[in-house]
């Protein structure tokens, strides 16, 4: 039984959904920020995550980034060594998603390791008619940048779960490759 | 001058005071157990760090680290009775060296300790081995 940490970015322009997904996440479900209140400052949460059929679990180290330009400067010190990568956009927003592949390239400039587990997240899908990115271009980019790509409603409680619970999997992944390669050594 | 051999032993009354890190599979006596082929793994983020206690205060020459992913380590040495009261020894940017294990040698002239704290700073991936810390010295 092994309890692994990461520490998991969460990173995309203001307003697509971060802060409420993150908060969301960490109360199960219970807590949805009714009133917008921008992210000023990176702000950790954490949440423990368990990884099905193995005993093992994943600390999430949930750093909420804000998305506003002005902050970058500050919060971008914080960032060193991310162990995992929560992209976010909103589908509404054209320019939202334009703006992950600035966003994924800045968080990876910040690890040495070769792999960084990412989800990109497509949030608010309730706003159906309003809809400007298609799944299937989401997904297309998503796939070619090494991203595990989900859609969810934070509004709904659709979804928001799962990216999560991704991550932790893929981190518990990358952990039991790098034991097996350690056995290994001479 | 006799030499005293490794002092970082478990059957040389050493032991690992305080890891960061733990699992069951892999826990940090591995390090102090004179085999490097079992070892300790770090579980996720940076820094990480583990402290070996000496069988009372002895005094050393170097300090050999077998290692993997390590990117930079800072080590500390107390002669405290208590593993409190670090003081800096050196700090240290060791090579990614693929498919073995990074083998790093720290001389420490004449050095008394009686714990050593090894701070992994960071890492060439998320997590890191530690499979064997050895001190020399002469009683
Ligand atoms: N319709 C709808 N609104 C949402 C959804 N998720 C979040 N919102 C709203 O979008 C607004 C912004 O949400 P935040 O979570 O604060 O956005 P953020 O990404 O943290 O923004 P910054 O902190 O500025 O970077 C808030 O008013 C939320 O209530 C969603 O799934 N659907
Ligand atoms: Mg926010």
């Amino acid at each position: 039984m092994v309890k692994l940490s990461a520490k998991c970015i969460v990173a995309g322009d203001t307003t697509v959904g971060k802060s409420t997904l993150v908060q969301l996440f960490r109360s199960d479900g219970s807590h949805f920020p009714k009133n917008y209140s921008m992210t000023t400052s990176m702000e950790v949460s954490v949440k423990n995550v368990q990884i099905p059929d193995t005993g093992d679990s994943v600390e999430l180290f949930l750093c909420d980034s804000p998305g506003k330009a002005i902050f970058y400067e500050v919060t971008e010190k914080l960032w060193d060594q991310p162990g995992a990568l929560c992209l976010v956009f909103d589908v509404t927003n054209e320019s939202s998603f334009s703006s992950c592949a600035k966003w994924l390239q800045r968080v990876r400039a910040k690890t040495f390791s070769p792999q960084l587990p990412g989800v990109l997240v497509g949030n608010k899908t309730d706003m159906a008619g309003r809809r400007a990115v298609e799944r299937g271009q989401a997904e297309e980019w998503a796939a070619s940048n090494g991203l595990e790509y989900f859609e969810t409603s934070a509004k709904e409680l659709e979804n928001f779960e799962q990216p999560f619970q991704a991550l932790a999997k893929a981190f518990h992944h990358l952990y039991q490759e790098r034991v097996e390669n350690f056995r290994s050594l001479m | 001058m006799t030499r005293a051999g490794d002092l970082c032993l478990s059957c040389a009354g050493a032991r690992v005071t305080l890891a960061t890190s733990s699992d069951d599979r892999h826990p940090a006596d591995n390090i102090i157990d004179g085999n490097p082929d079992t070892f300790w793994t770090t579980t996720g983020m940076y820094p990480q760090e583990f402290i070996i206690s000496l069988n009372g205060i002895q005094k050393i020459n170097k300090i050999i680290l077998q290692s993997s992913l390590v990117r930079s380590v800072r080590i500390e040495s107390s002669t405290s009775k208590e593993p409190v009261n670090f003081e800096l020894r050196l700090e240290r940017d060791l090579e990614n060296t693929e498919g073995h294990l990074q083998y790093e040698e720290f001389t420490l002239p004449g050095v008394q300790v009686a714990h050593m704290r090894f701070v992994i700073l960071s890492g060439f991936d998320h997590f890191v081995s530690v499979h064997r810390v050895s001190a020399e010295g002469d009683k």
